[in-house]
């Protein structure tokens, strides 16, 4: 499957929006959008603070090494760059190194860093400050979770000469440059690290086209312009400072007062827009939709395989026969997203999708539940099988579910009852979610997962990601336990060869779906709406970060 | 206040969540066996619970109210950076609230009985509206229709507008309930009589006699009005983007920030008690006969 490339869409104005054809209208208005070259859109002008208000957590700590979430690469991509970067085909691509090279046996890397970059403090960005940053990741006193896990395979990096650092792994790794050019892996300062984590955490120091100049918490971070920016990604249309003297990047938790801060002009882009929010932008001229659904995974239901009644197939089959989604990712997502047939996103140009594996069938799905031995039904219709309902525990995680997704596993419920299981959503908080999946009580979840590459499959689908950490955490939420799944995964992570690589992760993506261990619901939704005077503003093919060195800010 | 700080521990312990992940990044983290437990050993919550509550209550009785789990500094420098905003807000949505309401019940009592059941309809549905619908409400009406104020508070003090708004109509209505109950009662007393007998006007009687009636009421009620407002400053910071007290105990409950939680109960708790004292005082120069130690 092809990437769909990261499209700037200009909205139309479209008249006669009812109520009652809201879904069908928006679905017309979306199809009808063209997707706008930010080039297209006249001369960059110089000047001005551009307002971000995001309704992502404010971070506790700036610094992406320390913890690595999605509200931290959202903010340090503002001011922190990666050795590599990736292009909208999905192709790795220059940034703070220029080339790299790995060794015949894959053990080492060697990367040749650009000549005359520094951090904005003056110090120079070499391969000392390469290998400062990897032992930085990996000290545990760093508490880094997702760069950490990242670099799992790098032993060390070794100095070669000022501009080339070797990293020595300790087993071949294909998604190393991928691993590489995610945000949660940037490098920064070493003076920077120096000072320590309260400080670090406060005002990382990297070589970004934004400086971090003020944070006030629960309020707004200040980032100004780094006149000497001169380390721009391969892909960027600017290769010197932006053209914005800075960022306000605020924090406004409220996704309807973010919208109004938009329509007022008191902010001039906003981030998690909600679909109906989208929908009514659409209408309206004066604001640009960047639709940037993330990489790795895509949004999914996973069904847990490790226990009764999923450990049986026929009845893995019988829940994704029988429930009904597109109507609901239709109507209740206004058309903003579009249904999945793959365990990842539509971001990997490796990603294998199967919609046949998917179609509904009410009776398929009796059949197969009789034929399980889910015969007997009690009063309100759910079936049984000696003695035990059929029942579904659904821990729904409000911190990472929208409310349209919500109102969507509502009506997965509701056709999942038409063949008699009875699911039961709790909606929970994040640490009580994560507490539930840690003691297994659970047969059916969605867990966003965003990472650069398909080896998240081996993260979400490789047996050893059933062994929880410490904490009880574990990514393999299907509890998907196959050796040949296995041994895909594992070849696919350490093969050189890119077409070999496509094809086990082909064959090991065909084995996840046709097994019926998940139910891919869309993309990991992601996007911004801008105000029209915004132009050239990007999200960034990795992780799609916004990205505001190519902006430009009018009248 | 020790009664509140028992509480508070215990009943944060009841809620699903370990604290040493709470340090190690939060829920989901994978920290390591070693980092767990050598965070356990650095905080002491591998002592049993009895152990850490005393501990707790020392540290306490010394005023030190420990470091925040996430964020890492100590939790009286985070409150104290947040609670000026949070009382402005509480104090200004106060006395606004006092001022709608004693307009409101001098205006529509006793002037018949139109005048009272419109009056009574206002306060009723003033009292029942839910904050999180009136702020939606107000920020259509006057940020996306009117464009007069902004939804997003940036300190400047038209973004204070609609927060205190907000905050200041739900309360404003129970004032009023209140005082039109004392403001009828004291209309239907001897001295009004007398005045009107010494030609006093309606809106003097008002002014300048029953108007204590109406408030002493009121202002028994205003320190629970302001751990009210205190507890309604979660909702109205979060929607008007307010960096303030509301928004930090919010995120600390969601991150198992214990010591924020702690501190922020307890600080709440000492408002309580610092009002009880203030408003009995203020009763006492409102009504004179509080003065005289009286048997009643």
């Amino acid at each position: 499957m092809r990437a769909a490339p990261v499209t700037t869409t200009t909205t139309k104005r479209r008249a006669g929006v009812i109520a009652g054809a809201v879904a069908l209208v928006s679905a017309i208005t979306l199809a009808g959008c063209q997707a706008a070259e930010p080039e297209a859109s006249g001369d960059p002008v110089e000047g001005g603070t551009l307002v971000y208000a995001s309704g992502d957590a404010e971070p506790t700590c700036l610094d992406p090494h320390v913890g690595g979430n999605y509200p931290q690469a959202l903010i340090s991509a503002q001011f922190l760059e990666s050795l590599v970067s990736r292009d909208a085909t999905g192709e790795i691509i220059p940034w703070l190194a220029e080339s790299w090279e790995p060794s015949d046996d894959r053990l080492a890397w060697e990367f040749t860093l650009r000549e005359g970059i520094e951090f904005t403090d003056g110090t120079p960005l070499d391969a000392e400050a390469v290998k400062v940053n990897v032992e930085h990741l990996k000290d545990p006193a760093t508490q880094s979770s997702t760069g950490y896990l990242a670099l799992g395979k790098v032993e060390a990096v070794e100095v070669v000469s000022d501009t080339v650092a070797r990293f020595v792994l300790s087993a071949p790794d294909s998604a190393l440059l991928e691993s590489l050019a995610q945000p949660w892996t940037a490098i920064q300062s070493p003076a920077g690290i120096a000072r320590g984590m309260d400080a670090n955490c406060q005002a990382p120091i990297g070589t970004g086209p934004f400086i971090v100049d003020e944070w006030v918490k629960q309020d707004h971070v200040t980032l100004v312009r780094n006149d000497d920016y001169a380390s721009a990604p391969a892909d960027a249309a600017n290769t010197g400072p932006a053209y914005l003297e800075g960022i306000e990047w605020r924090f406004v938790p409220d996704s309807s007062t973010r919208y109004a801060a938009l329509q007022g002009g008191q902010v001039d882009v906003i981030d998690n827009p909600q679909p109906d929010t989208i929908a009514a932008a659409q209408g309206d001229d004066a604001f640009t939709w960047l639709d940037a659904p993330r990489p790795g995974a895509s949004n999914r239901i996973e069904l847990n395989s490790g226990q009764a009644p999923f450990d049986d197939e026929r009845v893995r089959e019988a829940f994704i026969r029988a429930v009904e989604v597109n109507d609901g990712i239709e109507s209740l997502f206004f058309g903003t997203a579009q249904r999945s047939y793959s365990p990842l996103s539509s971001r990997e140009p490796l990603a294998y999708s199967d919609a046949s594996l998917f179609e509904t069938d009410l009776e398929a799905a009796n059949a197969l539940l009789d034929e399980a031995g889910w015969t007997a039904r009690d009063s309100d219709g759910t079936r049984m099988k000696d003695g035990a309902r059929l029942t579904l525990r659904f821990p729904v995680s409000t911190n990472q579910s929208i409310p349209a997704e919500q109102s969507l596993f509502e009506q997965v419920q509701a056709t999942a009852k038409q063949a008699g299981f009875d699911v039961v959503i709790s909606l929970l908080d994040l640490s009580s979610w994560y507490g539930a999946l840690a003691v297994n009580e659970y047969e059916i979840v969605s867990a966003p997962y965003t990472k650069v590459g398909p080896d998240v499959l081996r993260i979400l689908y490789h047996s050893d990601s059933i062994i929880p950490a410490p904490s009880g955490y574990f990514a393999n939420l299907s509890q998907l336990d196959d050796p040949e799944v296995d041994a895909l995964l594992t070849e696919a992570a350490s093969t050189s060869d890119p077409a070999e690589r496509a094809a086990l992760y082909e064959q090991a993506q065909q084995l996840i779906l046709g097994g019926y261990y998940l139910l891919p619901l869309y993309d990991q939704q992601n996007s911004f709406l801008l105000s029209a005077d915004v132009k050239g503003a990007r999200a960034m093919p990795t992780v799609s970060t916004p990205s505001f060195l190519d902006a430009w800010l009018i009248g | 206040m020790w009664a509140v700080a028992t509480l508070t521990f215990f009943a944060i312990r009841l809620i699903p969540g370990d604290p040493a992940q709470a340090i190690l990044g939060g829920p989901g983290s994978q920290a390591s066996q070693e980092a767990l437990d050598q965070v356990r050993r650095d905080y002491g919550l591998d002592q049993p619970l009895i152990v850490q509550y005393v501990a707790m209550l020392g540290r306490l009785l010394t005023g030190d109210l420990g470091d925040s789990y996430a964020l890492k500094v100590p939790v009286a420098e985070l409150l104290g950076a947040q609670i000026g905003g949070t009382l402005l807000l509480a104090v200004l949505s106060l006395a606004l609230s006092w001022v709608l309401a004693l307009a409101l019940s001098l205006v529509s009592t006793g002037r018949g009985r139109v005048a009272t059941a419109v009056g009574e309809g206002v306060e009723l549905t003033a009292a029942a509206l839910p904050q999180f619908w009136l702020a939606a409400v107000l920020i259509a009406i006057f940020s996306t229709g009117l464009g007069w104020l902004p939804p997003v508070a940036t300190g400047t003090p038209s973004g204070l507008v609609l927060p205190v708004v907000t905050l200041a109509i739900p309360l404003a209505g129970f004032l009023a309930q209140v005082m039109r109950e004392s403001l009828l009662d004291a209309m239907s007393q001897p001295f009004v009589i007398s005045a009107r007998a010494r030609g006093e006007s309606a809106l003097g009687i008002r002014l300048r006699h029953t108007i204590r009636h109406a408030a002493l009421p009121g202002i028994s009620l205003s320190g629970w009005a302001l751990g009210w407002l205190l507890s309604g400053a979660v909702v109205v910071e979060t929607i008007f983007a307010i960096p303030g007290l509301g928004r930090t105990l919010l995120q600390a409950v969601t991150l198992r920030d214990i010591p924020v939680v702690t501190g922020v109960v307890l600080l709440i708790a000492l408002v309580y008690v610092v009002m009880t004292v203030l408003t009995d005082l203020a009763a006492r120069i409102a009504d004179p006969r509080l003065r005289q130690e009286a048997p009643r």
